[in-house]
C-alpha cells in the first residue's frame, strides 16, 4: 500500500462515492449511445454464467421431478392399498363362482342336462360408420366367406351392438341397436319381464311396451330375449336408465358411437321348432311362419 | 489515531494480523457483497417462481441500504458500483442504471449513518420505505426517458412493495449475522 496520511486517505474516501455515481452516469450515456457494444457485452456475462444457471434450473428440475415421483409414489401405495383389498374381495367371489360352477355343473349331471351347442364366431373390423338406408350403421371387413349370414349378431367386447342386415363376399351391414328401424325383444333381468327396446338414432335407444306392474328399475340389467326367435336369451345389452319421469331408456354396455372390432356369432337355428304334433295340421309350414317376424325385425318389413 | 471507538469502521488502522485472521476478515467483508451476487445469479436463472424479476433488484436493494448504514465496510461504495454493473449486465435495465440507482440508495445510507443507527427499527423501515419508493420511480423515469415513451407504473410499483417488505426479514437475518461476527471478533 501506498504510505499516504489518514486525513488524506479519507478525503480520498469521500470521494470515491461521486466518482463513481459519475462514472456509471458516463456508463449510461456510452451504453445509450453503443447499444451494439452494451449488447456484446451483456452477452459475454451470460456466456460467462450460463454454467450457473444450468445448474440452477437443473437442481431446480431434478426437485420438481423427486417431488412429483415421491407425490406419485405416494398414490401408488393408496392405489396398491385399494387394489389388494379389492384382490381380496374378488378372491373371495372367484372362490364363490368356482364352487357354484361346480354346483352347477353336478346338478346339470345329476339332471341330464343337454347342453347348448356353442355358437361360431368370426372377428371383424370397423371400417365405416354409415351407409346404407341406415343412420346408425356400421360396415364390418367379413362377409359371406367369412360365413357372416344375415342376421348374425354382433357383439361389442362388452355388449350387443346390432345385427347382420346385408353380406357381401367380404364385408357386411351391421344396423346397430340405435338406429331408429331396431326394435329388439327385450327382457329385464331383474323381474325378468318383457319390453321392446326401441332405436330413435341417439345413443340411448327407448325401452317401451313394458308391462305396468313390472316397471323398469334405474341401474336393471337389460338382456336379451329369445321372444321372436332373432336372437338367444340372455346377451347383456346394457342398463336402465330414466331420462325422465316414464321415459326409460337403456344405456348400452358397448361404445356404439366408437367401434372398433365386432364379433359375428352364428347362433345358428336359435329357434326351437317344434315337432309336429299328430292330429294337429299346420296352416302354413312352421318354419316360414317363424321367419316372419324375424325379418320384420330386421327392417325389410 | 489509534482511538479504539474508530476500530469497527476504520479496519485498516489495526495490529498486524496473521495470514488466517486477514483471510477470515476479508470474508467476512465480503460477505454482504457476495451475498448479493448469489441473489442476483440466483433470481436471474430461469426459475419459475412469479415476480421473480422483481424480486432481485428488491433484496439487492434492501441489502446494499441496510450494509450501507450498519456496517459500511462490509460494503463499500465500489462493491456497490460492480454489484449494481452486474445486476444490469444480467438483466435487461439499460447498461448503469442500477449501478448509479443502487449507488444513490448506498449514499443516502452512508450520509445519514448516524442518524438511521441512533433510530428506532420501524423508523428506520419508514426511511427505507421512502428511499426505495424514490429509487424505483427515478428507474421508471430513466427507463421512459431511453424509451421515449411512458411505460406501465404499476410494476415499478409493485417493485418498490417488495423491497419495502423484503426489508425486515433481510434486516433480521443481517441483524443476526452482524451479533454472530461481533461476538467472533471479541473473542
Amino acid at each position: 500500500m501506498i504510505p499516504v496520511s489518514i486525513q488524506i486517505r479519507q478525503a480520498l474516501g469521500k470521494l470515491v462515492l461521486p466518482l463513481l455515481l459519475l462514472l456509471s452516469i458516463g456508463i449510461i450515456i456510452v451504453g445509450q449511445a453503443d447499444r451494439k457494444l452494451a449488447d456484446r457485452v451483456r452477452m459475454v456475462v451470460a456466456d460467462g454464467l450460463s454454467p450457473f444457471w444450468t445448474l440452477v434450473s437443473t437442481t431446480q428440475e431434478r426437485t420438481v421431478a423427486i417431488a412429483t415421483n415421491l407425490r406419485e409414489a405416494g398414490r401408488l401405495a393408496r392405489e396398491n392399498a385399494r387394489l389388494k383389498t379389492e384382490n381380496e374381495n374378488l378372491r373371495r367371489w372367484y372362490d364363490v363362482a368356482v364352487s357354484l360352477t361346480r354346483e352347477n355343473d353336478s346338478l346339470k349331471t345329476a339332471l341330464h342336462w343337454i347342453p347348448e351347442p356353442a355358437p361360431a364366431f368370426v372377428t371383424g373390423r370397423v371400417v365405416a360408420d354409415t351407409g346404407g338406408i341406415y343412420a346408425r350403421a356400421v360396415l364390418l371387413v367379413a362377409g359371406t366367406e367369412s360365413g357372416v349370414e344375415v342376421g348374425n349378431i354382433a357383439l361389442a367386447s362388452n355388449g350387443l351392438a346390432g345385427r347382420v342386415t346385408e353380406t357381401g363376399a367380404h364385408s357386411a351391414r351391421i344396423l346397430l341397436i340405435t338406429d331408429i328401424a331396431s326394435r329388439l325383444p327385450v327382457m329385464l333381468e331383474g323381474s325378468h319381464a318383457p319390453a321392446i327396446m326401441v332405436g330413435d338414432n341417439s345413443p340411448m335407444p327407448r325401452l317401451m311396451y313394458y308391462a305396468q306392474d313390472t316397471r323398469p328399475v334405474e341401474g336393471e340389467r337389460v338382456v336379451t330375449s329369445d321372444q321372436a326367435g332373432a336372437f338367444p336369451a340372455g346377451l347383456p345389452i346394457g342398463t336402465v336408465h330414466y331420462v325422465s319421469e316414464g321415459r326409460p331408456v337403456v344405456a348400452p354396455f358397448a361404445q356404439l358411437d366408437h367401434l372398433n372390432l365386432l364379433r359375428v356369432f352364428n347362433f345358428g337355428h336359435s329357434q326351437v321348432e317344434p315337432p309336429d304334433a299328430p292330429g294337429h295340421v299346420p296352416l302354413a309350414p312352421p318354419h316360414k311362419a317363424q321367419d316372419l317376424p324375424f325379418k320384420n325385425l330386421l327392417g325389410q318389413g | 489515531m489509534p482511538d479504539p471507538s474508530m476500530r469497527a469502521w476504520e479496519p485498516e488502522i489495526q495490529p498486524r494480523q496473521t495470514l488466517s485472521h486477514r483471510l477470515e476478515h476479508g470474508a467476512r467483508h465480503l460477505l454482504p457483497s457476495l451475498f448479493c451476487m448469489l441473489v442476483i445469479i440466483l433470481f436471474s436463472a430461469p426459475l419459475p417462481l412469479p415476480g421473480i424479476a422483481e424480486l432481485m433488484p428488491a433484496i439487492v436493494m434492501a441489502t446494499v441500504f441496510f450494509w450501507s448504514f450498519w456496517r459500511p465496510s462490509g460494503m463499500p461504495s465500489l462493491a456497490v458500483f460492480f454489484l449494481g454493473l452486474f445486476m444490469d449486465l444480467v438483466g435487461f435495465t439499460p447498461l448503469g442504471v442500477s449501478a448509479f440507482i443502487l449507488l444513490l440508495v448506498h449514499g443516502v445510507g452512508l450520509y445519514a449513518r448516524f442518524g438511521l443507527m441512533r433510530m428506532h427499527f420501524l423508523l428506520a423501515w419508514g426511511v427505507f420505505a421512502l428511499v426505495a419508493l424514490g429509487a424505483c420511480l427515478l428507474q421508471w423515469g430513466l427507463a421512459c426517458l431511453f424509451r421515449l415513451h411512458m411505460l406501465d407504473l404499476p410494476p415499478t410499483l409493485f417493485e418498490a412493495f417488495l423491497s419495502i417488505g423484503a426489508y425486515p426479514p433481510l434486516s433480521a437475518l443481517f441483524s443476526w449475522l452482524l451479533h454472530r461476527l461481533d461476538g467472533k471478533e471479541q473473542d
